[in-house]
């Protein structure tokens, strides 16, 4: 792989193994251009969160070549740690402390001096909208109001890259929507790179305009979400088959599937069958046919245009969307 | 690089110090605990007036044991503080800015030895209110709040090691008492030990906290000789040289 002068992250062969064997990242390789909003999708314990760990300084690599910000990481730690801010999973805030004193505290910790500090205070303050409450305990804030402080924080001594381990979970959805719209202004008015982690479909294909997927500590797929979807050649036929179906007739309307000029890809999905095609829409009535000729009649079935569950679906046989819904795991940020 | 240092320590020490009187309970149990011993103990335990090394007056020879004890209630707190730091994820927001590592720690010590300064000071003022003479003045009292100061620092070592590995604080709280309770009855601290049994005697004779009230409280009768102040400084500076070596080492672990 070259090294361009513009890549701001750049991560080659990239291994993980914790001290119980686990292999949390599998050798994975990627690089970042300033200004870019990237991406890693997946779903809980894919190794999303041990990567942000790893690449802001906080967990040790077990092997690979990583460089932030043009600095290699395990000769200028100090160095990366200046230009990064960092979003953890878990906000962490001091309760104790009002909005403002949380603030005022990291950037003071960032070797910020009043009056500077002061404004930078205030303009951040704005920027999350938290003007009015900035004098009551943190501790007294809702899950949104948090998590904007926490932004906040990470941004007080103006980073130039910007880490976001899975931003917006447990948010409702309208504090989800907040968050989204002070990454894509600070990404698009002030330049900031964006790494961010998330098991949310929609936050990915939104956002990012780069993008990997990740499951059990490999890449499987790289590109921009409107990339990796048109791979998938067309849009998606989704046929549910009748209960009781056995997999005798599961294999069969896959075989008749298949046959069908145009459909490029079938997949078990679950209880689901999974094509691809071009054109879904016309060759439609020749899906309806072939299968009502050998006498299967589907429960349901549908056409939508692919998404990035349908990718991840492609690669792994399994969908994200269904671990989404699955308990949340949550581990402190520190080792 | 001086200056960056003393604007973390302060810094830290603004926030816990902010910490601290917003949560009024603590503060109040803070100030209450050592007015409580002084008065529970001068009430119950007059009677020790008549025993030998307590020269006549209980509240005189009790004041400073007390004064030590405010050393070891306080002790414990820069141990929880750091594993509540560590488990909800702050220390690692702290250890991702520019903050020198050493502040870290000495900012929570610092507050901690601000505390049993302020205690013992409030101790000294009423045990002076109830009677008792300082023998040696401002000067002696001075060198009381540095002595405390200093044992204060030595134990705390102890819980902060407890608090990074553990990360719990039921353990902190747990050892503290097991650690504690022994050592202050079994020394100088607030009983004359001439009524002991024989091997209490020589527990509380080579005992921490004994060192440390004999040199307060030869502060207040008088008499302070350079062995007990050498002896005692030497002892907890032992103590400290071990305590936070270990700590250190913990802690790179964690901040490496």
């Amino acid at each position: 792989m070259n090294n361009h002068a513009s890549d701001i992250i750049s991560v080659e062969n990239l291994v993980e193994v914790y001290s119980d064997a686990t292999k949390a990242l599998d050798g994975i390789s990627f690089k970042v251009r300033q200004g870019e909003f990237f991406g890693f999708l997946g779903p809980n314990g894919a190794g999303k969160s041990t990567a942000i760990k790893v690449l802001t300084t906080l967990l040790k690599k077990t092997s690979g070549q990583v460089s932030v910000a043009g600095y290699d990481l395990d000769k200028s730690p100090k160095e990366i740690r200046k230009v990064i801010g960092v979003l953890s999973q878990e906000t962490s805030l001091d309760v104790d402390l009002t909005g403002r004193e949380n603030l005022r505290l990291q950037g003071r910790l960032q070797q910020l001096h009043d009056p500077v500090l002061k404004d930078r205070v205030d303009e951040l303050l704005k920027l999350v909208q938290l003007e009015e409450v900035a004098k009551k305990p943190a501790g007294r804030y809702s899950g949104g109001m948090r998590k904007r402080l926490d932004l906040a924080s990470a941004l007080i001594h103006k980073p130039k890259l910007l880490f976001l381990d899975e931003p917006t979970t447990g948010l409702d959805t309208q504090s989800r929507a907040a968050i989204w719209d002070y990454l894509q202004k600070l990404n698009k008015e002030e330049g900031i790179t964006v790494f961010l982690t998330t098991q949310y479909l929609e936050e990915a294909d939104r956002l990012c305009r780069e993008l990997s997927i990740i499951d059990h500590g490999k890449l499987i797929s790289s590109g921009s979400p409107a990339q990796l979807k048109a791979a998938l050649g067309g849009e998606t036929i989704t046929l549910t088959l009748k209960e009781g179906a056995d997999a005798l007739l599961k294999s069969k309307t896959k075989e008749i599937l298949k046959t069908i000029q145009g459909v490029s890809n079938v997949i078990d999905s679950d209880g689901d069958i999974v094509a691809y095609a071009k054109n879904a829409g016309q060759i439609m009535v020749d899906v309806v046919t072939s299968l009502d000729r050998n006498g299967i009649r589907p429960a349901f079935l549908s056409i939508s245009s692919p998404t990035l569950d349908d990718v991840f679906l492609r690669q792994t046989g399994r969908r994200i969307r269904s671990e989404e819904l699955g308990r949340k795991e949550t581990e402190p940020f520190l080792m | 690089m001086g200056v960056a240092l003393l604007y973390d320590i302060q810094s830290l020490l603004e926030r816990y110090l902010t910490k601290l009187v917003r949560n009024p309970t603590l503060l109040a149990t803070n100030l209450v605990t050592p007015l409580l011993f002084l008065f529970l103990f001068s009430q119950l335990l007059t009677k020790f007036s008549a025993f030998p090394g307590v020269s006549g007056n209980y509240l005189d020879y009790l004041t400073p044991g007390i004064v030590v004890l405010n050393a070891m209630i306080s002790a414990p707190q820069g141990g929880v503080s750091i594993a509540n730091d560590l488990n909800s994820g702050f220390l690692s927001k702290l250890i991702l800015t520019q903050v020198s590592r050493p502040a870290i720690l000495l900012g929570r010590l610092l507050t901690d030895v601000f505390v049993v300064v302020a205690q013992s000071a409030i101790t000294i003022v009423v045990g002076i209110g109830l009677g008792v003479t300082i023998a040696t003045g401002i000067p002696g009292i001075l060198l009381m709040l540095v002595t405390v100061a200093f044992f204060e620092l030595a134990l705390s070592g102890i819980f902060l090691v407890i608090g990074i590995k553990t990360r719990k604080t039921e353990t902190i709280s747990a050892i503290s008492g097991v650690l504690f309770f022994p050592l202050i009855f079994v020394s100088s601290a607030v009983f004359p030990t001439s009524f002991f049994p024989s091997w209490a005697q020589v527990v509380s004779r080579y005992n921490p906290v004994s060192y440390a009230s004999n040199v307060t409280r030869e502060l207040v009768q008088g008499g302070l000789t350079w062995s007990s102040l050498l002896s005692a400084y030497a002892v907890i500076g032992l103590i400290a040289v071990a305590t936070f070596a270990t700590t250190l080492y913990q802690f790179r672990k964690v901040v490496s």
